[in-house]
C-alpha cells in the first residue's frame, strides 16, 4: 500500500511541480531583476548607487550602446553605476507586468509607447511631473507620457519612430514609377504597386510589397496607417469603446488587406515577423515595404562596414495619403521609474541626462530612431540625413493610440483578430470574402469592449478617489 | 519467476512516525544527501505552487495588482469564471487551445514512444559506428526547446523553408508549397518539432530497458522457433512495460504543459499563435498576463493541474502492476 501511495505522491508532486513551472524554462534574456545595491564608502564621499535599468534591443549592441551614450553621465557621476539589462520585446510585457505586481522591479525601465498608460495605471510608477521638463518634448511624443485625461507623467519619451515607405530606386526606375508622385495617394500607390509587381531586378522577380502579417506585435501598427487614412480609429474619442468596425475603419482594413488578395503584397511575407521581412527587404527581396527608421540605420551600417551598398538603391517617402488625409503610426519608447526604487533622485538625474540634446542625438545615432526633444529634433544630424528627415516630416502626420489603460490588453485582441483578417486574405481556408473580414472585426470589437469595460471601472474608481 | 523485492527499511509494512524517525537515524547520510534536492523542490516548485493556488482565490487584476498576494479574497469566483462564464476573458480561445492540446499530447506521446522504441531497437544492434549514431540521435535533446521553436519556425516558411524545399522542390512529394505557420497546418508545425526533440529521451529510456532484457530469453525463443514479431510481442514488449509506463507519464505531463516551442515559433516569445497553434499553456499565459486576468488565470492553471492529476491517477491504475519489479 505504501508503494502505491508513494507512487501516487511522486506522480502528484511531478504534476504539481511541472504545473507550477509551466513554461518556467522559458528563455530569460537577462538575469533576474535585482534592487539597486547601496554601499556607503564614508569619508564624505557620495553614496555608491547602482541603477538597474531594463532596456529592449533598440540597437545592435543594446547594453553597450546604452552605456556608451551614458558615458558622460557616468564620468560626471562616478558614484552611480548603470546596470542595463536587455529584455526582449517578446518577454517584456510579461516581465514588466510581473515587476509591477510583485514589486521586484528595476529602478528604471523602458516602456513601449503604447504600454505607458497600462503600466502606469498599475500604480507602480513614479509620477515624473515636475521632475522632467514636459515642454521640452515634441508634440507627437507627449501623447505617450501618461494616461489620457490625467495629468500624471509616467513615462519620459526617450525615442520615437514612425513607419515610412521604403522603395527600391532601381525597381521604380525600371517600371517608370516616380517615387515623388506615384506614392502620394492610396490610388496612385496601388497603381504603382501594379507596375512594380514582379519587376525583374538582377534576374530576380520582386513582389511589389512585402509586409509582416502575423506572429508579431507590429500587425496592428501596420494596419493603423490605413485605418487612420480612411478616417477610422481603433477606439472611440473618449477611449471607452472600440470603434474598429466603423465603415471608415473597415474601408482602411479592406484596402490594405486586399492588396494581398490582388497579389500586390507577397503572401509569403505575411506568415513572417517584422525582422524577417526587414531582412528580406535589406537583401533586395521586395520592391517596397513600410518600415521604421532603424532599417535605414542598419543599411547604412552595412555600407560603412563594406558589407553591402544596397542602401544606395533605396529611398524612403511618406505614407500615402488616404481619403481622409495622410496619417502615420507614431511609436517609440518612454522611460519610467518604478516606485520601488531606493534611488529615485539618481534615476531622475539619469532621465534628465537622457533627455539632454547630446544624449538624444547620441541614442538616435546608435539606434536609428528619432529623438523626442525639440532641440534634438532640429539637429542637423536629423534634418540633413536623407532618411531621418523624411521620418521627421512624417511625424507631423503620425498618430498615437489612445492612452487608456485598456489599450495594452486590447492590442492582444487586435493582433489576434487582424491575423485572422490575413488568414482570409491569404485564402488559406477558402475563398476570400470581405464579409469574413467584417465578421472577424466585429468579433474583435466585442472582445475589446469587454476589456475596456473592465478597465473603465478602474479609471472611474481612480477618478473618484482623486 | 516472480521475485519480490527484499523488504527494506522503507518496505511494505505499515509505518509509524517513530519508524520514520528511526529510519532517518539509521540512514542519516542518505537523508542528508536528499536534503538539497528537497529544499530545491520546496523553494522552486512547492512555494510557487502554493502561491499560485492562493492567487486563484484572489481578485488580482490591474486594479489590485499592487496588493499582489493581499488582493481581495473572492472565494470560488475565479473558478466560476473559468468553468461557467462563457463571456469571461480568461476563456478567450480556450476551446481551440484545449482541442489543440488534446491532439498535440496524444500524437506527440504516441509518436515519441513508437519511434523511440523503433530507434532504440535499431541502435541496440551491433553495427559499425554505433556510438556515433547514438550520439547523433541524441543531438535534438540538447537543443533548448525555445531554440527548437525559433529554428523550426524558419524551417516551416512557405517560400524559403527547408521543409517545402525538400518535399516540394527536391522530392516533388507536395504538389504545391503549403503554408505551415498559418491555418490548420499550424498543429503539425508544433507537433513535429516536439516529436523531433522528444525522441532522444524516449529512445534512451527504451534502450536502457532493452539492454536490461537478458539475451537468454531471445535465445530460448529462437530455439523454440519464435519469429522476430513473436519475440517482440511476447518478450520485448512485456519486459519493457515498466519503462513504457514511465515514458508515457513523462510524455503526457510534458506535452500538456508544453509552452516554449509554440511561444517562440509564433511571436518570438510573445506567443501569438493562431487558432490551430495555441496550446493550453500559451493560452492561459497570454490571457492571464496580457489581459491582466491573474486570478482567473491561476484558477485555470489549478484546474489543469487537477486534470493532470486525474490523468496520473488513471495512469497509475492502468500501469500499477508494471511498477512492481518482478
Amino acid at each position: 500500500m505504501l508503494k502505491k501511495v508513494t507512487a501516487l505522491l511522486v506522480g502528484a508532486a511531478l504534476a504539481f511541480s511541472l504545473a507550477a513551472c509551466g513554461g518556467g524554462d522559458k528563455p530569460s534574456n537577462s538575469p533576474a531583476p535585482t534592487q539597486g545595491s547601496t554601499g556607503n564608502q564614508g569619508g564624505g564621499e557620495k553614496q555608491q548607487v547602482t541603477l538597474e535599468i531594463w532596456i529592449m534591443p533598440n540597437s545592435t549592441n543594446p547594453a553597450e550602446d546604452f552605456l556608451s551614450v551614458c558615458k558622460p553621465f557616468s564620468d560626471a557621476n562616478p558614484n552611480i553605476t548603470l546596470q542595463p539589462t536587455v529584455v526582449d520585446w517578446g518577454a517584456a510585457w510579461t516581465r514588466l507586468t510581473a515587476a509591477s505586481m510583485t514589486g521586484e522591479a528595476p529602478d528604471i525601465s523602458q516602456l513601449g509607447s503604447s504600454w505607458v498608460a497600462g503600466i502606469g495605471s498599475m500604480g507602480r510608477l513614479v509620477d515624473l511631473s515636475g521632475k522632467i521638463n514636459k515642454d521640452a518634448f515634441v508634440e507627437a511624443t507627449q501623447q505617450y507620457m501618461g494616461i489620457m485625461g490625467r495629468n500624471e507623467i509616467y513615462g519620459m519619451p526617450w525615442f520615437t519612430e514612425t513607419r515610412g515607405l521604403y522603395y527600391r530606386k532601381d525597381a521604380c526606375e525600371k517600371v517608370g514609377v516616380d517615387p515623388t508622385k506615384d506614392f502620394e495617394t492610396w490610388d496612385s500607390f496601388k497603381a504603382a504597386l501594379e507596375k512594380l509587381n514582379n519587376v525583374e531586378i538582377d534576374g530576380q522577380k520582386l513582389p511589389a510589397l512585402g509586409m509582416p502579417g502575423k506572429n508579431d506585435w507590429n500587425v496592428i501598427h501596420n494596419f493603423s496607417i490605413w485605418v487612420y487614412g480612411a478616417g477610422g480609429d481603433f477606439l472611440s474619442e473618449d477611449g471607452k469603446t472600440a470603434a474598429f468596425s466603423s465603415d471608415a475603419a473597415l474601408e482602411g482594413i479592406r484596402f490594405y488587406s486586399e492588396l494581398a488578395v490582388a497579389g500586390l503584397m507577397d503572401k509569403t511575407s505575411l506568415e513572417k515577423d517584422t525582422n524577417h521581412v526587414e531582412s528580406t527587404f535589406e537583401a533586395g527581396g521586395y520592391a517596397t515595404s513600410f518600415m521604421g527608421p532603424w532599417v535605414a540605420k542598419r543599411m547604412n551600417d552595412k555600407k560603412d562596414s563594406g558589407e553591402s551598398d544596397f542602401v544606395d538603391k533605396v529611398g524612403v517617402t511618406l505614407v500615402p495619403k488616404g481619403p481622409k488625409g495622410r496619417f502615420a503610426f507614431a511609436g517609440g519608447s518612454a522611460l519610467c521609474i518604478f516606485d520601488t526604487t531606493e534611488h529615485q533622485d539618481e534615476a531622475v538625474q539619469l532621465l534628465n541626462y537622457l533627455a539632454s540634446k547630446d544624449a538624444q542625438i547620441g541614442y538616435s545615432t546608435v539606434t536609428g530612431n528619432l529623438p523626442t526633444t525639440k532641440e534634438a529634433y532640429d539637429d542637423p544630424s536629423i534634418t540633413e540625413d536623407s532618411f531621418k528627415k523624411v521620418f521627421k516630416e512624417q511625424m507631423q502626420y503620425a498618430k498615437h493610440y489612445k492612452g487608456v489603460p485598456g489599450w495594452s490588453p486590447s492590442e492582444t485582441y487586435f493582433t489576434q483578430g487582424l491575423s485572422k483578417v490575413w488568414d482570409n486574405a491569404m485564402q488559406i481556408e477558402g475563398t476570400y470574402s470581405f464579409d469574413k473580414t467584417k465578421q472577424v472585426v466585429k468579433d474583435i470589437e466585442n472582445q475589446i469592449n469587454a476589456v475596456l469595460k473592465e478597465n473603465e471601472v478602474e479609471l472611474q474608481v481612480e477618478e473618484s478617489a482623486e | 519467476m516472480d521475485i519480490q523485492l527484499k523488504k527494506s527499511s522503507i518496505g511494505v509494512k505499515k509505518k509509524s512516525t517513530g519508524d520514520l524517525l528511526y529510519s532517518i537515524k539509521q540512514n542519516l547520510f542518505a537523508y542528508a544527501l536528499l536534503l538539497p534536492a528537497f529544499l530545491g523542490m520546496l523553494f522552486i516548485h512547492f512555494i510557487p505552487m502554493i502561491n499560485g493556488i492562493r492567487i486563484s482565490f484572489l481578485n488580482l487584476n490591474m486594479k489590485t495588482m499592487k496588493q499582489f498576494l493581499n488582493a481581495p479574497f473572492v472565494g470560488l469566483q475565479n473558478y466560476y469564471e473559468v468553468l461557467f462564464n462563457k463571456e469571461s476573458l480568461i476563456r478567450t480561445g480556450f476551446w481551440n487551445a484545449l482541442r489543440n492540446t488534446g491532439i498535440y499530447t496524444v500524437v506527440v506521446t504516441l509518436c515519441t514512444l513508437g519511434f523511440g522504441l523503433i530507434m532504440a531497437m535499431l541502435v541496440n544492434r551491433e553495427f559499425k559506428g554505433k556510438g556515433l549514431v547514438r550520439t547523433a540521435l541524441l543531438m535534438p535533446w540538447v537543443v533548448p526547446s525555445y531554440v527548437v521553436g525559433i529554428v523550426w519556425g524558419f524551417l516551416w516558411f512557405q517560400d524559403s523553408g527547408l521543409i517545402n524545399v525538400i518535399f516540394h522542390d527536391i522530392l516533388h512529394i507536395f504538389p504545391t508549397k503549403p503554408f505551415w505557420l498559418v491555418g490548420r497546418n499550424q498543429i503539425w508545425a508544433i507537433i513535429i518539432p516536439t516529436i523531433w526533440r522528444g525522441l532522444p529521451m524516449s529512445m534512451i529510456l527504451m534502450l536502457a530497458g532493452l539492454q536490461s532484457i537478458s539475451p537468454d530469453y531471445y535465445e530460448a525463443a529462437e530455439i523454440d522457433g519464435a519469429n522476430g514479431w513473436q519475440q517482440f510481442r511476447n518478450i520485448t514488449l512485456p519486459l519493457l512495460k515498466p519503462i513504457l509506463s514511465i515514458n508515457i507519464m513523462f510524455s503526457l505531463i510534458n506535452n500538456i504543459y508544453s509552452y516554449n516551442i509554440v511561444s517562440m515559433m509564433f511571436g518570438n516569445g510573445a506567443g501569438i499563435p493562431g487558432d490551430w497553434g495555441d496550446l493550453l499553456m500559451t493560452n492561459i499565459h497570454r490571457n492571464s498576463f496580457q489581459l491582466w486576468q491573474f486570478g482567473p488565470g491561476a484558477a485555470a492553471m489549478v484546474i489543469v493541474m487537477f486534470f493532470v492529476l486525474i490523468i496520473v491517477a488513471l495512469w497509475y491504475l492502468f500501469f500499477k502492476e508494471d511498477l512492481v519489479i518482478k
